[in-house]
């Protein structure tokens, strides 16, 4: 009976745990931005948003594919009027709630010439993704991004590559 | 006469004077009839309020919608572009390697 009442909480909390968006503490950044992007979609949401992306726009129709499974999509993008308004502390406390056996970061780029990093985890669900989290940061800017649900990191990245971002940066420097 | 016998005098029972109830029936039957609404009135108005309550609840479902969607929109171009990047320096890097070995 007991074996049996543990493997019932064990399964409830693998269930809540598996969706759930990464906690992230950003009101000590929000209150020294000088600029925020606040992006917040849970799953309700974002199924509404499909029902009004085209199929017809090549464009949105890759959007609404990738974003069709997700269970969130939570962006916070914080820019500030001049450098040191963000410690190596408050990035390490980014970082601190994917050091668990869950997440595996895959791509760490740091770049001393123009001071960008960029630090790309995914979450391991069996085979399977079950998550990503991206945590980049400029001198004057910090981006964070967690994407709850099995999402396809080569539309994401292609879709990023033509969609309003401009590539060429890095090519520049070739 | 002491205070007494002057409540008494002031409070002592009188019966009314034999046409009061004509008269009382008479006023009553006279009184203007309250202006009672006509029932297809009624409907209308519920109809109407339905109709608007609905159309408002559509107006903002669709608002929501258009709204969630730009948000779709903006944050696949924001972590797009932020993987993006990560990826094309990668790239750049193993090429930078490779050209060197």
């Amino acid at each position: 009976m007991k074996t049996a009442a543990f493997l019932i909480a064990f399964l409830a909390f693998a269930g809540l745990s598996a969706g759930q968006q990464v906690k992230w503490n950003y009101d000590k950044l929000a209150a020294r931005a000088s600029e925020t992007v606040d992006v917040s979609l849970d799953g309700s949401l974002l199924r509404l948003a499909t029902k009004f992306l085209s199929d017809d726009d090549a464009d949105e129709a890759k959007v609404k594919k990738l974003v069709a499974g997700l269970k969130g999509i939570y962006v916070k993008s914080f820019e500030f009027k001049k450098e040191g308004e963000y410690s190596a502390a408050d990035v390490d406390a980014f970082r601190a709630p994917l050091h668990t056996p869950d997440w595996q970061r895959i791509v760490g780029v740091h770049s001393t010439e123009d001071g960008e990093d960029v630090e790309v985890y995914i979450k391991n669900e069996g085979k399977n993704i079950g998550g990503l989290a991206i945590i980049a940061t400029e001198p004057k800017e910090l981006t964070l991004v967690n994407i709850v649900g099995a999402i396809d990191l080569d539309t994401l990245s292609e879709l990023g590559g033509h969609f309003g971002i401009p590539e060429v940066e890095v090519e520049k420097k070739k | 006469m002491n205070l007494e016998d002057e409540l008494r005098s002031a409070l002592r029972r009188r019966e009314p004077s034999p046409d009061f109830t004509d008269r009382v029936l008479a006023r009553v039957s006279a009184a203007p009839a309250p202006h009672a609404a006509r029932p297809w009135v009624r409907w209308v108005a519920a109809l109407a309020a339905s109709v608007l309550l609905a159309a408002g609840a559509v107006e903002y479902r669709h608002y929501q919608g258009e709204r969630a969607k730009s948000q779709v929109l903006l944050a696949v171009r924001i972590a797009g572009g932020t993987l993006h990047k990560a990826q094309r320096k990668v790239q750049m890097l193993h090429t930078a390697h490779r050209s060197v070995s």
